[in-house]
């Protein structure tokens, strides 16, 4: 979202612009499994463990909260997230689709702006952080939670094509969150 | 939780995405009548005049997949019919105007008459055949008039 990056003054990049839209569906649809096995660890794991004084993770170390399998699963999806949110054109799964996917099949019928998608990952990385760190705050069922909003957001992205990051975007500009441009005052 | 619990957990969080999927497309595409009529000024939104039967109002953002796409359907569309234009407004740096016609998602397309009233509203990706449908009802009533 920073101006300078694609602003009209590089043009080094004249022919067609914007990237092939299904390798970020490819990617969801990746992310999505991972997440799926991340919910299912988060909740046979740790997050949702009761004993007989309550939730197990309330009493649990912080290296055990750390080394909870639901916990390092969706460290590793966040890991990733934060891999396309920096680094877009380097992160594996965009890779391996213009690597082994794209050649195989016939060439796109139309591109679409990168930006999208990369906001889309930022709030991937937002929600699964957001988990990773209650559950190691010892909020029970965090975990799975968290897991399971960003699987919901990568299966509707990989399946029907929904972009949640553009409504997100336009809802967080409306509050004023994002986008620094205000209308000039007149 | 045990194994079954969490196979049936993951059960019902997969359904209930895919219902919620289902829901969306069903929702998108589909037109809304019955808005509350109003009028809308071009020089508002920074266009001479509207078409002369009817105008294909789109609101886009920049971080919009999908927003291209319709443009160029749009296009096609006001392109084959006499008198529809397209207007394409950009409400990412606006977030005035997409407040004032309370643009949740992008695209939104909205239908105007020759007036200026606001005759249906698409949220997503407008069904072509609906909105030619749509124009077509809208080309009628000016031919009675």
């Amino acid at each position: 979202m920073s101006e300078g990056t694609d602003a009209s003054g590089t043009g080094a990049s004249a022919q067609p612009k914007g990237i092939d839209p299904r390798g970020p569906r490819f990617a969801a649809s990746i992310t999505a499994v991972l997440l799926m096995i991340a919910v299912f660890l988060g909740l046979t794991g740790l997050s949702t463990a009761t004993d007989s004084s309550g939730w197990a993770i309330s009493s649990a170390s912080l290296a055990e909260r750390a080394s909870d399998p639901g916990f390092i699963a969706l460290l590793i999806i966040a890991l990733l997230f934060l891999w396309s949110v920096v680094s877009p054109r380097t992160a594996p799964w965009g890779a391996l689709f213009r690597s082994v996917i794209a050649p195989r099949l016939s060439p796109p019928t139309e591109r679409e702006d990168p930006r999208p998608p990369r906001f889309a990952q930022g709030v991937g990385l937002f929600v699964t952080t957001l988990g990773l760190i209650l559950h190691l705050l010892g909020v029970p069922w965090a975990l799975p939670i968290a897991a399971a909003f960003a699987f919901v957001a990568a299966f509707l992205n990989a399946a029907f094509g929904f972009c949640l990051g553009c409504q997100m975007y336009l809802l967080l500009q409306r509050t004023g969150l994002v986008g620094r441009e205000r209308p000039a005052a007149i | 939780m045990t194994l079954i619990n969490a196979l049936i957990g993951l059960a019902v969080l997969l359904v209930a995405t895919v219902a919620l999927g289902i829901f969306v497309q069903w929702r998108q595409g589909r037109p809304r009548r019955h808005i509350p009529h109003e009028v809308i000024e071009p020089t508002r939104l920074g266009a001479d005049t509207l078409g002369e039967t009817a105008t294909l109002l789109q609101f886009s953002t920049e971080l919009c997949a999908r927003c291209p796409g319709v443009h160029r359907t749009l296009a096609a569309v006001a392109d084959g019919r006499e008198g529809v234009s397209h207007l394409d407004i950009d409400v990412t740096h606006r977030p005035d105007i997409a407040k004032h016609f309370h643009v949740l998602q992008t695209p939104t397309t909205l239908v105007l008459d020759r007036h200026g009233v606001v005759q249906t509203r698409f949220g997503g990706a407008p069904n072509r055949e609906v909105l030619e449908l749509e124009l077509a009802r809208l080309s009628g009533e000016t031919a009675h008039v």
